[in-house]
């Protein structure tokens, strides 16, 4: 009877965790601070928005609709990553000083970083490597898919998110850890598309998808337990 | 009859007192809960991932969780053994053949063992799930942070009060004491920075290192992750071995108040 006593403990302490944990799953998380962008992206051109820190707390909603099939991407590195790649890089254009470059460099370190690592020798432009159809078809060397695919070949452990290409995309992230996230989207076809994308910050006490199996399991768990020892108790009685 | 018998019947009889139910159930519920409402990573955005990962361990074993834990532990070491000494339980635990210091490690296993068991592991299970890259890639971090809080103040004030409790036998004062030092300890923290800052002298904060291992923890990690004006960082920063000292130190007090403890109820206890 002890044994069932214990199981029957260990049950309830399983029902109240999943119970919490379910609790947690129920406050209502918020969506704040929409980052919107509409913009055409050139053939074999790709983009990337709202370079910003998220938590397991503090997660982001992307959605983007296309006019033509597109490649979307979440792309995340914690902050000692990312400066560690603006040394890099600030080191591979020392001669570039202008104040321009510094602020590229901080926004947009990935793009830039991909560049770098898929044509080593060729200096950057002159001119300020805007995103796609920002600036003359002649800077799209930083922006170009092929650039895009090879960073990506290089850096796979930066991908949080890599749907199949479409036209609609919407997506609820929360990373296991404190990461700057941006969001990639990339027009591999041969004609221009027009790209709308939101991406709202989601604040959290949790992120759901991560605990509601576990509040599940414990809770059933716990019931399962409880049930036991219930008809033990009552076999118990029926006998004496 | 083997001497694993006594010990399980005294350990059965110690759950029970000290987690009828559903204390245990409310407890596991608040530690669940409060691991996910009282996390905070904001205090990491700019820090490198140890510091990050120091911050919110910190923010878990702050003032609401740590207050709630230690409130379990003291309501089962100071009233839990209090009322089996002032109600004449002992008499009867002592009449097991065991020697009293097995009847005393029965009772705290209960008391203490099964509370940090509780407090860590769901504390732990909600990081998991919270951020098991922060878990995974910090773990040594994680480790040493708890470590140090669940040193000070919780081992150290359930080993002071133990020792109350022995003297005084009886645990309802020895609780009140016990809340009333956990709040001292808050107190005196602030006040030790104060003077180190007053007098420029990183002394005070060295001899409440040993006392709090937490506070050089905190220095040492406050520092990595960034090297302006911060809680420490202009009059002293440990090393990661002194850091490591000074747990091994606060641990060292915590063993010789439990010694000291076991010493008293093994010899000088008279019931």
């Amino acid at each position: 009877m002890r044994w069932i006593t214990l199981l029957w403990r260990i049950g309830t302490v399983a029902l109240a965790i999943g119970l919490a944990l379910l609790v947690a799953w129920l406050i209502p998380s918020s969506a704040e601070y929409p980052y919107r962008m509409s913009r055409p992206i050139e053939p074999e051109q790709y983009m990337t928005g709202g370079l910003e820190v998220y938590s397991p707390q503090n997660g982001l909603q992307i959605s983007v609709e296309a006019t033509d099939n597109v490649r979307v991407y979440l792309l995340g590195a914690s902050s000692v990553e990312l400066d560690n790649w603006k040394t890099l890089l600030r080191e591979a254009y020392p001669d570039s000083e202008s104040p321009d470059l510094e602020i590229f460099i901080e926004f947009y370190t990935v793009p830039l970083l991909f560049f770098h690592e898929a044509y080593p020798e060729q200096p950057l432009p002159d001119f300020l490597p805007l995103p796609a159809s920002h600036g003359p078809q002649s800077q799209s060397m930083v922006w170009n898919v092929t650039v895009l695919d090879k960073g990506l070949q290089t850096h796979p452990e930066i991908i949080l998110w890599d749907p199949p290409s479409g036209s609609v995309f919407s997506h609820e992230l929360f990373p296991e850890d404190v990461l700057n996230i941006m969001a990639v989207v990339a027009n591999p076809s041969s004609n221009t598309v027009e790209v709308d994308m939101e991406i709202k910050e989601v604040l959290a006490v949790a992120p759901k998808d991560r605990i509601i199996f576990p509040a599940q399991l414990l809770i059933s768990i716990g019931i399962g337990l409880t049930i036991v020892w219930l008809f033990s108790r009552k076999f118990r009685k029926s006998i004496f | 009859m083997g001497k694993g018998r006594p010990f399980l019947e005294i350990f059965t009889y110690a759950l029970d007192e000290d987690y009828r139910f559903p204390i245990l159930e409310i407890f596991a519920f608040l530690f669940a809960l409060g691991t996910f409402v009282f996390a905070d990573f904001a205090g990491g955005y700019d820090r490198t991932g140890e510091t990050m990962a120091y911050s919110l361990v910190s923010t878990l074993c702050g003032f609401p969780l740590m207050f709630i834990f230690v409130v379990l532990i003291l309501k089962n070491v100071a009233y839990g053994l209090g009322s089996d000494l002032d109600r004449g339980v002992m008499q009867t635990l002592f009449s097991y053949p065991l020697k009293r210091r097995h009847i005393l490690t029965a009772r705290l296993l209960s008391s203490l063992g099964i509370a940090v068991l509780l407090f860590l592991g769901i504390q732990i299970f909600g990081l998991f799930l919270l951020a098991p890259d922060i878990l995974a890639t910090y773990s040594s971090t994680v480790f040493l942070t708890y470590a140090a809080h669940v040193c000070s103040p919780a081992l150290l004030l359930a080993g002071l009060l133990l020792l109350l409790t022995l003297r005084l036998k009886r645990g309802g004062l020895a609780l009140i004491i016990g809340v009333v030092l956990f709040f001292a300890g808050l107190i005196v923290s602030g006040l030790m920075t104060s003077i180190a800052y007053g007098t420029g002298s990183d002394l005070s904060l060295k001899i409440w290192a040993v006392i709090n291992p937490n506070s050089a923890l905190q220095a040492y990690y406050y520092h990595m992750g960034t090297s302006g004006f911060l809680f420490g960082g202009e009059t002293w920063v440990p090393s990661f071995s002194e850091v490591l000292l000074y747990l091994g130190a606060g641990y060292l007090i915590v063993a010789v108040l439990f010694i000291v403890g076991y010493i008293y109820f093994d010899r000088r206890l008279e019931i």
